[in-house]
């Protein structure tokens, strides 16, 4: 169910391609997706306990303090999924938004579609976004969650669920001081494991969504790229070797992600289109919720991944104050003296940009303070309180301004 | 060899064992050396003591257990020291006291390690100001946060200052619904004889 | 020297393992001193129950398992359908209606769930008991309040919850149980907590609870469930006495709590 530990191998891939005929090999192909048979209803016992088990996680879910509930980001992330997969489908989803920040999305058998706040950072596009929503919903058009209940007994292993996300560890839970912990999952979403051939069927019938939406299908395999390169960012800023968070080598059974990044691009080139990326209009319908949605990555202890996150978000409308605000805050909270130096840096760039923040200030005359330079850093901090006199946190800035 | 087995195992019986059986009271009154430093302060009504520890520098009292009620005192966390024992070192690292700190910091200190310790996705920092411990100044600061383990949204309150390059502070924190508001005033009578 | 160092880590261990299983026995039922329920008085709603089942890898991390959840809450509906007319007062199924009242009632059951656990590990628990628990035959524990001003919850006298966990052993977990076992180190293979508790909706106390951390009943069978519904509801309180013979130790056991709370 979860996107994020999904790799397919590229053997059985291609072995799944040619049975699937999803793909006419080089001569670019109009793919015929299947006709769609919507409310579908569980026919046997098993099926109708999976979708009860769905129904009472989505009550739960519903009433989640967890939930990000502002109407206008629920539309347009529902939107994107519509002109993804097509109205037909997209009236079978219920879409909720909800505030963990890392990359994941999930679809449950009901019709259930979970999107994780930190997917939404991680996306550079609408199509990037519509390729993974589309995947999940591939899952759920294909009933994976169905297909072979008995013959899945266990569930998915740790290190599957794990996958390229070790920052995603926190909110597995850790199964220690004994609380019933692991288990509410009610909101994070349940767990299917799917078969390497799932993955790539799923994988298959999402580009051919792509297909027939306005989308780049170059965008499914430029998504795994990205998530790699964080991955490694990640590792090489804590002293680990890059690619031991997806690569097979460490996880025994995982799948590796590189091959499937590989064969997304060769599929989706063989479909011969070039669609939209709707970069701009991402940013555009993001922005009003990229502070919060940086705010929570900053905050994660994770400078390497964060630095990467924040380099690529600049490369699509350049570095803006939200951006440099953002990367002011990573430096100044790792707090070393050379750190400090860059985040003030930081901050005055955000300033000169007319970023209207007064928290701008604040930051600045804390990072020039904690560096030692007392005058610049006082007069920063003067000039946030003349900005917000009202700051819920106007006597601890007036202690340090010394008045 | 031999004993280097044993004692491993008799310490981890220790640990099972003896983990299970010194939760200590908590009389009204004075007491000092909290959390084996210069903390002090004096409590009204009765509190318990945890035999377990979250980290080397970190003593837990509650009434009704952890989860409901959690007074922690941090006693004098130093540079470049986690605020609680990291469960990951390699793959989920807490961030670090740094001796220049400023009060501000604090605050986002502790954020930043319940995002990487507790699971908690959603903080909020609500109020901040100024308090004097012994003529040093400190931050005093209330928040609300859920851990996705079990999301109850829960209330706390907290005093923290930098002493001599090290962090020593107080947290109050309890679920919102009932607990919180249930022993707020004890805390905050122990909040005002504090000594750090 | 080296062998009179050894043995005397040999002896520590040795008094360390004996005197450990007293700290584990473990009390799973309490009530509030005093509280008695009769037949045919009240209105009890049977707030939606949480269950969660799934598997316990080697590291101890639980893996939820939609499908045995799903067959899980099937078969424990069922149970609990059957047991709810034995439960000598009126059990009706909690209902949202038209109110809004979801979110703040999923906010109490959560807050149930860290309850009941506190009871279990700091109060049932003799060995970790807080030193404030031990006291005067008490058993003090409330969700306060508020849950009296719930419209969802009007016309009714208590509210029973009902959470079950459960984490089966996978082949790792047993075998590290097993290893551990021969180095005198317990490790539990898999986790099976239940809980069932019933809260005055006057005062918000809880007055009953049926708790524990090695329930009975494997969940992934309907038999299996009977059990555990039997086991979580067995000495609820205002239960027509006669009817099964499962009920009659009902009364002692939570006798039995208040005499172990007392000294």
């Amino acid at each position: 169910m979860s996107f994020c530990r999904r790799f397919s191998a590229v053997l059985p891939g291609i072995a799944a391609l040619a049975l699937a005929g999803a793909a006419h090999a080089v001569e670019p192909a109009a793919p015929v997706l299947p006709t769609y048979t919507a409310a579908y209803q569980p026919q046997t016992k098993d099926e109708r306990g999976i979708w009860m088990e769905a129904d009472e996680d989505e009550r739960v879910l519903r009433d989640s303090v967890l939930l990000m509930r502002d109407e206008g980001l629920n539309a347009y992330v529902r939107q994107v999924l519509c002109r993804e997969v097509g109205e037909d489908r997209c009236r079978s989803v219920r879409l909720y938004i909800v505030e963990v920040p890392q990359f994941n999305a999930s679809m449950a058998p009901n019709g259930t579609m979970r999107v994780w706040t930190g997917l939404l950072l991680r996306v550079q596009n609408e199509a990037e976004l519509a390729s993974v929503l589309g995947h999940e919903f591939a899952h759920f058009e294909l009933r994976h969650s169905l297909a072979g209940i008995k013959a899945r007994r266990d569930a998915a292993s740790l290190a599957a669920w794990i996958g390229v996300l070790s920052a995603g560890a926190a909110n597995i839970g850790t199964g220690g001081a004994g609380n019933g912990s692991t288990l509410q999952l009610a909101v994070l979403g349940n767990y299917f494991k799917f078969s390497r051939e799932q993955e790539t069927a799923a994988d298959l019938l999402g580009l051919q969504y792509m297909a027939k939406s306005p989308y780049d299908p170059a965008a499914a395999s430029q998504i795994w790229q990205s998530i790699m390169a964080e991955a490694d960012a990640r590792s090489v800023a804590r002293g680990l070797k890059p690619g031991r968070e997806y690569k097979a080598a460490f996880f025994g059974t995982h799948p590796p992600s590189p091959e499937r990044a590989a064969y997304l691009k060769a599929e989706a080139d063989k479909l011969g289109k070039r669609g939209e990326l709707r970069a701009q209009e991402y940013r555009e319908a993001i922005r009003p919720f990229l502070p919060r949605l940086l705010a929570a990555q900053i905050r994660s202890n994770d400078f390497g991944g964060s630095e990467y996150l924040l380099q690529t978000l600049s490369a699509t409308e350049g570095w803006t104050g939200d951006l440099l605000f953002a990367r002011g805050e990573l430096f100044r909270q790792r707090g070393n003296p050379r750190d400090l130096v860059t985040a003030a840096d930081l901050f005055r760039d955000a300033i000169a940009k007319g970023y209207a923040n007064p928290e701008a200030h604040r930051e600045l005359g804390l990072s020039l303070m904690r560096g030692g330079q007392e005058a610049d850093g006082k007069a920063a901090l003067r000039e946030y309180l003349k900005l917000k006199p009202d700051a819920n946190d106007g006597n601890v800035i007036k202690m340090l301004v010394g008045s | 060899m031999m004993k280097n087995a044993f004692a491993a195992v008799c310490a981890v019986s220790l640990l099972s064992a003896g983990a299970a059986s010194a939760n200590s009271l908590v009389a009204p009154g004075a007491h000092s050396g909290v959390a084996k430093s210069s903390i002090a302060t004096t409590s009204t009504g009765e509190w318990n003591k945890l035999s377990r520890t979250d980290g080397p520098g970190v003593e837990v009292w509650t009434r009704d257990g952890d989860s409901l009620n959690k007074v922690s005192f941090f006693g004098g966390i130093g540079g470049g020291l986690p605020i609680y024992r990291e469960r990951n070192k390699k793959e989920a690292p807490l961030p670090k006291v740094t001796a220049n700190m400023l009060l501000p910091d604090i605050p986002v200190l502790l954020e930043s390690t319940y995002r990487s310790q507790y699971q908690v996705n959603k903080f909020s920092l609500e109020s901040q100001d100024i308090v004097t411990i012994e003529g040093k100044q400190a931050i005093r600061f209330t928040y609300s946060f859920v851990r996705s383990d079990d999301e109850v949204e829960r209330k706390g309150e907290a005093i923290g200052s930098i002493v001599k390059g090290k962090l020593f502070m107080v947290t109050y924190e309890a679920p919102a619904i009932y607990f919180f508001d249930k022993d707020l005033q004890d805390f905050r009578k122990m909040a005002e004889t504090l000594k750090f | 020297m080296k062998l009179v160092r050894n043995l005397l880590w040999l002896v520590a261990c040795v008094m360390l393992l004996v005197s450990a299983p007293a700290a584990f026995a473990q009390e799973k039922t309490g009530s509030k001193a005093g509280f008695t329920l009769k037949p045919g008085t009240v209105r009890i709603v049977l707030m939606r129950p949480t269950i969660r089942v799934g598997s316990q890898s080697a590291g101890g991390v639980i893996t939820p398992n939609a499908e045995w959840s799903a067959n899980a809450r099937e078969y424990i509906a069922k149970a609990l359908k059957a047991q709810q007319d034995k439960l000598g007062n009126v059990v009706v199924d909690y209902d949202e209606g038209v109110t809004k009242d979801g979110a703040v009632v999923t906010q109490y059951s959560n807050l149930f769930g860290a309850l009941a656990d506190s009871v279990i590990e700091y109060q049932f628990f003799p060995g970790n008991r807080l030193p404030t628990k031990k006291r005067k035959g008490s058993f003090e524990w409330s969700l306060g309040n508020g849950l009296a001003n719930l419209d969802s919850l009007k016309g009714a006298d208590y509210a029973l919850f009902i959470n079950t966990y459960d984490g089966y052993g996978s082949a790792g977990r047993k075998m590290l149980q097993l290893f551990a076992a021969m180095g005198g180190i317990s490790v539990i293979s898999g986790v099976h907590w239940g809980h069932a508790g019933l809260i005055d909706l006057k005062t918000g106390e809880l007055v009953w609870l049926n708790a524990d951390r090695q329930m009975g009943g494997d969940l992934r069978t309907e038999d299996g469930a009977v059990k555990r519904v039997e086991q979580l509801l067995k000495g609820f309180p205002g239960q027509a006495a006669p009817a099964a013979p499962a009920a009659a130790p009902a009364a002692p056991a939570a006798a039995s709590t208040a005499t172990e709370a007392s000294k």
